[in-house]
Order: C-alpha cells, then sequence, then structure tokens
C-alpha cells in the first residue's frame, strides 16, 4: 500500500516540477495568442531554436567557462530568452505582421488562415533548416544538479525525491511567471499591450500604437517560451525535431486554459503536465502522449472555452 | 459547352505526355519519382475536395491516408490479401473515418477545428506506435507477383497512379460542377447565407469529408505497395498532412489543377534537392517546402493557378475588347415604369405571414419584445425604427437565425417556430444579406443557381430556376459576366435573384437599397415592386427613408425591441410617437409652440 | 480649431460621404445630427484615421491630419470617444482611465485631471477596482467619456453617446457633459441621433444625410425647419 502512495505521490511531485515548465512554455504561445490572436504553428521550433540557443551560449559563448557547470546552464537558459525575443521580433516585422494584427482587421476571417499556414511554413524551415544547422545528434544540456536529488522524508517509511534540476527549473519557472504577471499588470507596456489585446480599435483611439504592441507581445511569447525549452533541455536531450513533440503540449495547455489568459495558460501547462505524469501510474510509457491528445479533444470538444479563463468577456 | 470538353481533353493530353514521359525513363530513381508525384497529386486533391472548396483547413489529412496504409500493409501481412482488393476497401475505410472525425469536429469553430484535425493523426501516430508497429514491410511475392501489384517494371507504379490521378481529377470536376461542388463553395463563402439559401451544412460538409477521406485512404494505400514499408511517421507524421496542404495551396486551391501544378513542380524539386545535397543538407525538402507556403501565403495566397488566371485575364481586359457589342452599364437592367402604390387595405384572409408576440432577450437586454404584427400577400412592409430598435434581430428570427424565445410565427397558417434557416427556406422564407459575399470569380448564373437547390432535384432543373430568376430582376443581358466586375447594383440585384431562384414565398431584403445612388436605388424599387405583382411578399429593413416612402405599402415601427406603430407611410412619418423616437422627446415639445 | 474641407470616403464603390465642409471653432460645442446611414460615424472614424479618406483635407491647429497616422492624432489633443463605448473589458475601470492617459498632456496632467474626472463622475470613483466589462450601459459611457477626458484633450469627439441607453440615463449623460464643458471650456463635437437634445446645447449643427452636409445653422434655425424631419422620416 505504502508503495502505492509512494509511486503516486512521487508521480506528482513530478508532474508538479515538469508541470511548472510546461506551464511557463504554454504561457508564451498564451501571450501570443492572446494578445494578438493568432495561432503560431511555430512555437515549438522556436523553442527548439531557444534550447539550441542556450546549448550554445553555454558551451560556445563562454558561459559554462566562466560559471560552471552548476549556474552556468541557467545563466545561459536566462540568455537565450532576449535573444530568442529578438528573434521573434523580427520574424513578426517580417512576415506574421503581414497576415495579422491591423493590416487584416478589414478581412475577416481571411487574416487567420493566412496565419495558420504562415506560420506552419515558418516551422517547417525552422524545423530542417535546424537539422542542416545543428545536425541530428541529440544534444543535452549537462549539469550535475541533474543527477542529484533532494529527499523528502521519510514520512511514515515514505520518501519524496526531488530532482535538484528539476527542482531549480520549476523554481525559475515560478519566478519567471511571477515577473511576466507582474510586467503584465503592473506596468505601463503590459496594460497597453492587454489593451490592444482586448479592443484594438479603442486602444489606437487612445494613442496606442496596436502594431507595435503586436511585435512585443510576440517577441515576449518568444522569448518565454524559449526559458521553458532551456529548462526542458536540463533534463532531455533535445533534436531538430523536438518542438513537435511539445506542440500538441502547448496547445492542449493554453485550450485547457482558456485561449486568452496568461494565468490560465500556466495553469493549463500545468494541468498537462500532472496528467502526463501521473497516467505512468495505469499507461505504458508510449501512449503517455496520447493520454494527452485524448484530453486536449475532450477538452475541445466539452469545454473550448477552458477552465481558468478570464472573468469577463472580450469584445 | 466547348467550354467544358476542354478540361478534359488537356487532362487527356497531360496524362498522354506524362506516360510518354515516364516510360522513356528507366532510372528506377526517376521513376519512383514520377510515380510519387503522382501520388502526391492525388493526396493534394483529396485535401482539396475538403478544405479547398469548403475553406476548413484540415491540418491532419495524414489520418486518412496513413489508415490507407496501413491497411494495405497489414491486411497483406496478416490476411493475405491482394492490393487490388485492398486499396478499394483502404477507400472505404478512409471514407468511414471522414465521416467519424467529421460529425464532431465540425461542430468546433474556426481555430479548434484545425487543431483537433492536427491532433488526431498525431493519436493514431503514438496509438501505432505503442501497437508495436515502428516498421511494417509488405512481404515480397515472388510466385505471382502481379495479383499483389508487385511489378517489376517501375514504370507500371507510375501507369497505375496515373489511372488514379486521372479517376480522382474526373471525380473532382463532377463534384465541382454539380450542386455538390457549388454547395461546398457557398459554404465557404458564407455559412449563415448558404444555410439561409436552404443548404443543409452539416450534410454537404460531411460527403465533402467522407469524400475526402475515402480517396486519401486510396492512395495512401498504394503508396505503401509502391515503398513497400510503412513507419507510423512517414504515413501519419505532421510532415505528411502538411505536404498535401502545401501541393494544394502552392498549385492553386479550389481547383482541380492546382494540386497537379503544385505537386508537379515541388515534388521533383524537393526529391532531387533531397538526392543531390540530402547528404550535406539533410531536411533541405522541408526547408524548400517551408518557403514555398511562405512565399505563396504571402505573394498568391490562392496558389499559383489563380493568380496566373488573374494577371491572364487582366491583360485581356486591357486589350482592346474583342467582344461584338458592348454592353452598357445603363443598359443593364430592363426598366419598365414605375407602378402605382396600392392605396386599398389588405384583405385580412390574405394573411401570408403572421407573427403573434415574438420576443429574444440577451441575457438582460430586451432585444425584441411581444412583436406581434400581419404580413399580406402581395404586401411590401417596411420595418424601421431608430438604431439598435430590434430591426436586425426580428430578421434573423424570422429567417432562423435566432432562436425565440417565445411567441408565434406562422407561414400560411403553419406553425414555422424556431425552425433551423434552411427548413425555414424550404417553407418560403428568403433573405438577402447586407454585407454580400459573392463567388467573385464565377458568372451571375453559377451564384444564382445555388439559391435554386433548395427547390430542384436535378442540376437542369436548379439551372432553369436560376435564370427565370435572373430574368425577373432584369440581368438576363450579362447572366455569364462574373460577379468580381459588377457594379453595386448589379450586385444587388445578382442577390436578389439568388433569394429569387428558390421560389420563395416572402423575401426578407436586408438592406438592399445601401451603397446605391439615387436613380439606382429607383432602379432596385421598381424592380422590388414588379416583384410583389408577381405573386411575391417583402419585408424590407432600409436605411435610405426616401426610397422607402415611395416602395412600402406600409411601415412596422419598432423602438427598443417593441412595436410603436404600424401604418401608412403618409401617417406614419407625422406620427408623434415616431417622430419622439427619432429626434427626442423635446423636439416634439418644441414643435409644440 | 478643426476644420474639414470636401471629405469623401468611401468602401472601393460605394462612397459613404461626399464633400463634407465641416469648421468647429475652439471653445464651440458642435453637434452632427442625422438618420442612420448618413455617415456620421464614417466622418469620426476618418478623423480618427481608422479609414482614409479618398478626397478633401482635415486640419486640427494646423496640423494636416491625414499625413499623421492613427496612433499619433491623440497626442495632438484629440480624444475620441467612440460609438459603442468600447471600453476594455478586461481592465479595470482605473486601468481604462488609465489607458486614456497615454498621451504626453495626459500623463503630464494626470494627478490633477484624475481628481476632476471622479468629481464629475463619481460613479467611477466608486467603482475603480471593478472590471470595466461588468459595468452597466450608462456606468461604461461614463468611462468612455472619463477615458476620453483623461488624455487631457483640445477637442472631445463623441460618437453616439445615448445609443443602447435607455432615455433617463442617456439624459444623465448629457447633463454631466454640460457640467463638464461650462467648466472647462472644452471644444466638444457631437454625433447623436437624438436631434434635440444634442442641438439643446450646442452652438453650431450640421445635419448630414447620405454622405452629405444637408442643412446646418445654429439650434433656433434648424429647430425650426422640417426639412430635418424630412431627413429623418423621409417625407
Amino acid at each position: 500500500m505504502s508503495q502505492f502512495i509512494e509511486s503516486f505521490l512521487q508521480a506528482m511531485t513530478a508532474g508538479l516540477l515538469i508541470g511548472a515548465v510546461y506551464g511557463l512554455m504554454c504561457v508564451g504561445l498564451g501571450l501570443i495568442f492572446g494578445v494578438m490572436r493568432v495561432i503560431n504553428f511555430a512555437h515549438g521550433d522556436f523553442m527548439m531554436l531557444g534550447m539550441y540557443a542556450a546549448f550554445y551560449l553555454f558551451t560556445l559563448v563562454g558561459v559554462q567557462a566562466f560559471f560552471g557547470n552548476t549556474i552556468g546552464p541557467f545563466i545561459s537558459i536566462l540568455l537565450a530568452g532576449p535573444v530568442l525575443a529578438v528573434f521573434g521580433y523580427a520574424i513578426h516585422a517580417l512576415l506574421i505582421s503581414r497576415v495579422s494584427g491591423t493590416r487584416t482587421a478589414a478581412l475577416e476571417g481571411e487574416g487567420h488562415y493566412a496565419q495558420l499556414i504562415l506560420t506552419l511554413g515558418i516551422a517547417l524551415i525552422l524545423q530542417n533548416g535546424g537539422l542542416i544547422v545543428f545536425g541530428s545528434v541529440l544534444a543535452s544540456i549537462r549539469t550535475p544538479l541533474s543527477s542529484s536529488a533532494w529527499e523528502l522524508g521519510p514520512f511514515f517509511d515514505i520518501s519524496i525525491f526531488v530532482n535538484k534540476a528539476r527542482g531549480i527549473d520549476a523554481v525559475v519557472s515560478f519566478v519567471t511567471m511571477i515577473l511576466l504577471t507582474l510586467l503584465i499588470t503592473r506596468s505601463r507596456i503590459g496594460k497597453s499591450l492587454r489593451a490592444a489585446a482586448d479592443n484594438p480599435t479603442a486602444a489606437t483611439y487612445m494613442g496606442i500604437d496596436v502594431d507595435r504592441a503586436h511585435r512585443i507581445a510576440f517577441a515576449l511569447g518568444t522569448g518565454i517560451t524559449a526559458i521553458a525549452g532551456g529548462l526542458l533541455a536540463t533534463n532531455y536531450p533535445f533534436h531538430p525535431f523536438v518542438g513537435l513533440d511539445y506542440v500538441i503540449v502547448m496547445y492542449a495547455g493554453v485550450v485547457l486554459g482558456g485561449m486568452g489568459s496568461i494565468i490560465g495558460a500556466f495553469w493549463g501547462g500545468m494541468t498537462i503536465g500532472l496528467v502526463q505524469q501521473m497516467s505512468t501510474i495505469v499507461l505504458p510509457t508510449q501512449l503517455q502522449n496520447a493520454a494527452i491528445f485524448v484530453v486536449f479533444l475532450l477538452i475541445i470538444f466539452f469545454r473550448p472555452q477552458g477552465f481558468f479563463g478570464r472573468m469577463v468577456e472580450r469584445t | 459547352m466547348s467550354l467544358l470538353r476542354r478540361p478534359i481533353v488537356s487532362i487527356l493530353i497531360f496524362a498522354v505526355i506524362y506516360a510518354a514521359v515516364s516510360l522513356s525513363i528507366t532510372n528506377s530513381y526517376y521513376q519512383l519519382i514520377m510515380t510519387l508525384v503522382l501520388v502526391w497529386a492525388v493526396f493534394g486533391l483529396s485535401w482539396n475536395l475538403l478544405s479547398g472548396y469548403t475553406g476548413l483547413i484540415s491540418f491532419g489529412h495524414a489520418a486518412f491516408f496513413g489508415i490507407g496504409a496501413y491497411t494495405t500493409a497489414l491486411g497483406q501481412i496478416y490476411f493475405d490479401l491482394s492490393p487490388w482488393l485492398l486499396i478499394p476497401i483502404a477507400a472505404m475505410l478512409g471514407g468511414v473515418a471522414g465521416l467519424l472525425v467529421g460529425f464532431p469536429t465540425f461542430r468546433l469553430q474556426g481555430h479548434y477545428f484545425a487543431l483537433a484535425m492536427l491532433a488526431y493523426p498525431l493519436a493514431i501516430l503514438y496509438v501505432f506506435e505503442w501497437l508495436g508497429f515502428q516498421e511494417v514491410t509488405l512481404p515480397i511475392k515472388r510466385d505471382n507477383p502481379i495479383a499483389y501489384m508487385q511489378f517489376s517494371d517501375p514504370r507500371l507504379y507510375t501507369l497505375l497512379a496515373l489511372v488514379m490521378l486521372i479517376g480522382t481529377i474526373l471525380l473532382t470536376r463532377a463534384v465541382e460542377r454539380s450542386r455538390f461542388g457549388m454547395a461546398l463553395l457557398a459554404i465557404k463563402q458564407n455559412q449563415a447565407a448558404a444555410e439561409a439559401a436552404g443548404i443543409d451544412t452539416l450534410a454537404w460538409k460531411l460527403r465533402a469529408i467522407s469524400l475526402s477521406g475515402a480517396i486519401a485512404g486510396a492512395i495512401g494505400a498504394f503508396y505503401a505497395v509502391v515503398l513497400l514499408v510503412v513507419t507510423p511517421q512517414s504515413v501519419f507524421g505532421m510532415l505528411v498532412s502538411a505536404q498535401a496542404l502545401t501541393v494544394a495551396m502552392f498549385g492553386g486551391v479550389g481547383t482541380v489543377w492546382g494540386p497537379v501544378i503544385g505537386s508537379v513542380i515541388l515534388i521533383p524539386l524537393a526529391e532531387t534537392l533531397n538526392a543531390e545535397a540530402g547528404t550535406r543538407f539533410p531536411g533541405i525538402q522541408g526547408v524548400i517546402f517551408g518557403i514555398a507556403i511562405v512565399c505563396v501565403i504571402l505573394l498568391a495566397p490562392e496558389g499559383l493557378y489563380w493568380k496566373v488566371r488573374d494577371l491572364w485575364r487582366r491583360r485581356q481586359l486591357s486589350q482592346p475588347s474583342s467582344e461584338p457589342e458592348d454592353v452598357p452599364a445603363t443598359a443593364t437592367v430592363t426598366l419598365l415604369p414605375v407602378p402605382m402604390r396600392r392605396d386599398q387595405p389588405f384583405a385580412q384572409e390574405d394573411v401570408i405571414l403572421e407573427v403573434r408576440n415574438l420576443s429574444r432577450s440577451f441575457g438582460g437586454l430586451k432585444a425584441v419584445q411581444n412583436v406581434s404584427f400581419k404580413l399580406h400577400r402581395n404586401e411590401i412592409l417596411g420595418i424601421i425604427g431608430p438604431n439598435g430598435a430590434g430591426k436586425t434581430t426580428l430578421f434573423n428570427l424570422l429567417n432562423g437565425f435566432l432562436r425565440p424565445d417565445g411567441g408565434e410565427v406562422l407561414l400560411e397558417g403553419r406553425d414555422v417556430f424556431a425552425r433551423k434557416p434552411h427548413e425555414l427556406c424550404e417553407a418560403g422564407v428568403a433573405r438577402t444579406f447586407q454585407i454580400m459575399r459573392p463567388f467573385q470569380r464565377m458568372s451571375i448564373s453559377d451564384n444564382v443557381v445555388v439559391g435554386a437547390y433548395v427547390r430542384s432535384r436535378t442540376d437542369t432543373e436548379a439551372r432553369s430556376l436560376a435564370a427565370d430568376a435572373i430574368a425577373r430582376v432584369g440581368l438576363s443581358s450579362i447572366a455569364d459576366r462574373i460577379a468580381g466586375e459588377l457594379s453595386t447594383k448589379e450586385l444587388r440585384l445578382m442577390e436578389l435573384a439568388r433569394a429569387l431562384a428558390g421560389q420563395p414565398k416572402i423575401l426578407l431584403l436586408d438592406e438592399t437599397l445601401a451603397g446605391l445612388g439615387h436613380d439606382e436605388a429607383d432602379e432596385v424599387v421598381a424592380v422590388i415592386q414588379r416583384l410583389t405583382r408577381d405573386n411575391m411578399t417583402v419585408a424590407i429593413i432600409e436605411h435610405t427613408m426616401q426610397a422607402m416612402v415611395r416602395l412600402v405599402d406600409n411601415f412596422l415601427v419598432l423602438d427598443h425591441g417593441a412595436v410603436l406603430v404600424e401604418g401608412k407611410p403618409e401617417t406614419v412619418t407625422r406620427d408623434t410617437r415616431v417622430i419622439e423616437a427619432y429626434l427626442g422627446k423635446k423636439w416634439v415639445a418644441h414643435a409644440a409652440h | 480649431m478643426l476644420h474639414i474641407e470636401g471629405l469623401s470616403t468611401g468602401y472601393s464603390a460605394r462612397p459613404v460621404l461626399s464633400g463634407v465642409s465641416i469648421h468647429v471653432e475652439a471653445g464651440q460645442f458642435v453637434a452632427i445630427v442625422g438618420p442612420n446611414g448618413a455617415g456620421k460615424t464614417t466622418l469620426f472614424k476618418t478623423i480618427s484615421g481608422i479609414l482614409k479618406p479618398s478626397k478633401g483635407t482635415i486640419t486640427f491647429e494646423g496640423h494636416d491630419l491625414l499625413s499623421t497616422p492613427p496612433s499619433r492624432r491623440p497626442h495632438l489633443g484629440i480624444a475620441h470617444v467612440p460609438e459603442g463605448r468600447q471600453v476594455f473589458p478586461s481592465l479595470t475601470v482605473m486601468e481604462n482611465l488609465e489607458m486614456g492617459a497615454m498621451t504626453e498632456a495626459g500623463r503630464r496632467d494626470w494627478k490633477d485631471n484624475i481628481e476632476r474626472i471622479f468629481e464629475w463622475l463619481p460613479v467611477l470613483a466608486e467603482r475603480r477596482a471593478q472590471f470595466a466589462g461588468t459595468l452597466s450601459g450608462g456606468q461604461q459611457q461614463m468611462l468612455a467619456i472619463g477615458r476620453g477626458l483623461a488624455s487631457s484633450p483640445k477637442l472631445l469627439m463623441l460618437d453616439e453617446p445615448s445609443m443602447g441607453l435607455a432615455p433617463t440615463t442617456a439624459d444623465l449623460i448629457f447633463d454631466r457633459l454640460i457640467e463638464i464643458r461650462r467648466q472647462t471650456k472644452l471644444t466638444i463635437l457631437l454625433v447623436e441621433q437624438r436631434v434635440a437634445e444634442a442641438l439643446e446645447s450646442a452652438d453650431h449643427g450640421y445635419v448630414l444625410e447620405a454622405g452629405r452636409v444637408a442643412l446646418e445653422g445654429d439650434k433656433q434655425t434648424l429647430r425650426a425647419d422640417d426639412r430635418v424631419r424630412r431627413a429623418y422620416l423621409g417625407m
């Protein structure tokens, strides 16, 4: 019996830890969708680029040499964020803005189709281009922290082990999330983003440059997900197609959380992480991902507005 | 008619040339490319059948493709069945899968539909991996290869693929020109309007996805036979779905030639690059597809075929006209003298529509409150009222877009309360819309015929009803002109014709005169009046009061969702309550001084 | 202050405004009335830059508005209170007002402005932490006006403030507006369907019909003219 409880609690802990990182990943997508109403198929691939950015910052640029193996990875992950944010800003300005925002406001539905297809094209370029540039050899960001764990307990013969690297990942996720929430809710830029999301026309009447707001949201969303990617990279090896593995996780989390709610996206991602880890108790590993799909489809069919959605309806 | 013959001829010419080229190639790798071009073209066509025509973008067609592939592979391994039998079975399974997928998923809107479609093949992929089908190889049959579709000469695969392509093209063309295709296009243009025109959109979408799935299943099965190895990633993977989408989108959406063009250009390009540079640049294929998609969506969003055709047309138009006579704009609508308005009241027995206490609220807002009125045969009733009075909501209730909260609606004595739009259309209620979305590239006849399907069994019948309707609005002389070249007045008349083609009893006209100049409005007013001479009843919402007062027999004035007053124009426009509603209480108070 | 000369706009083949000329002097209260579809909202959208005209000029205090990008125009001193309120529903009342103060002048005068806004529209002070989407129609209208005032405008443009509101609520809004004007001498351009109320406090009125200026004059002239009624009712 205690064996079962231990497995259960262990799975739940693992779920919470990975869920925090998934949550951050979903928040990045949620930002983009929430502010711009753009479905970004390439988001998983931006994350992949974030992983590689962190990797190269760590190994080639000298972060490892400078900061060592324990803190080094995390510094490079945090640096990868801004790097990808700049990349995202450029992609938006050059490509995405042509099929979204105020340019397509009059096109009524036509814009959405174009966004889906465009980001699909970008995804293909990034995935396959990544294969060419980075090669197919699995990479990972090694830190000695991933092979040691803290022990919680024993309480009544039950101990729970928290992998140190994953523990720190979760902490970094939470902290980033809190900083982002503060930015969005307190700062002027954050409020302008929310205003532009709520009602682009009225925002223009206020003197807010809505197109610029979109670029910033896209850059921010990309950077955030890149950081989440880097955190995942400390635990799992990755390759140029890794984005595909997480696309469904990201969308499931965002939809679960209620499209348009950033905090909801975080909890949505967290839930997906929990579902994934806890399903290992009953399902074989290969079906874990299938479990996520089932959850995803169920949400879309029975509660498309999600669970943690906004309190107030959008115009 | 000669135009109709041409596509079939082009198809045959294409087939002959392709076969000739393929027969002359001896290198087996290039031969394989020739075969694959056709496979992806058919797959693209199957995608086109659903997504190109209806506008519902499917990112998950790999689901059907993969099902087909595994049917053949597993069917041959476990049941020792021949692909000659398995391909038709795969088609059936693909069709069934289409129905199973479509039925729940079509309820979803926009993004959610796309995401769900994305999820299906990926979910199936994981299941197949778990089931242990990582790599399935078709067994080689040495003693009876032809019975198992195993040809020693790879050119035979190409020929077989060519046969499948031709079959698919003919099938697609047949659909395109029939009411099936027209219904799908109408759904793509404006689903609400299609419903209002009597088209059962869910039924047609299910037919489309089922046929699409069947074709995808069949070609997936063939693909397995050609490659002899099936892995989950190679038939259920995202790149597979993307490929269907890309060749169709690149070549041209919503046309038979699109996927063929796209496939002929992109596949050899990708494969050759893969072969030449594949070792140094693995993944070059995907990059090419990605760039192709990005370029197409930014530069020619509907695909190469349409872009080229539009450019060609524009060049033709800018050249001196080769038409025998230039039909002057003013002569397009045959004018008849403006009939006199009736001054006698309508007889009581002549009530065609009776509305009693119709209500509808949104949350706390009473959009329509206890509205009652009678519409008499051949009457023209104008529904007016200040902004937000509930006029459009009333129309939406009358034609089924909104469900009333309470009340009664009797059409010729029959209860039609809370019926669906296409049912109401069948019962005889037709509606036009403020924002028109015609098929830009199609003729007036094609645009109008969609409205006739509700009233006709065969396509010939539909065409004749359409021609009739076009004549009634006076557009017969330009029935072949395409919608993109029409003036606003002509477009409005075309909308009217589309509504008439279903032989309705009541016409609900929503801002039919919007955007028309003074004289143009008069012309349209004359057309509407002529219609009511001829067994038609009209209810019209319009803001241009000048035209309305000359058109209508009676006004029904709404304010804040309730009926304020009903009566003749002369009376209503001087009624204190009406003036108050429009100009404010203080105006009346002041005028009294 | 605001001079519109020969303005024409429209979507492709449908002209919505033809040759409209309207002048607003500093300190004036100008009302534009007319039936639905006359082009009133199109006029405002053109002034704000959401729509581009095909012909004509708009100058504001000497600046050529047509060459100013839409998001810059509020910074020149034009506040647009849009048709249908258009508040930011998932932002609080206070945050909505802060959004109004995004202009340079708005930021500079924020402290004074917010005090006065709360004085004129006390319901906003009471509900400052409430999400704007949960306010009633009348409250949202007051919020939209407050938001406009928060930008420290030189010209306040109101597009059909009484639309969708019960007559008593609409009257209340108007009273507030008149009070604000009395205290600030703000220049106001008002578009309204309810003619009498609009002309009540206006210095000058324009009647738009089918995209043209059909009549203009002060309130005495317009009130006595039956053509106004005919513009609305057709005969």
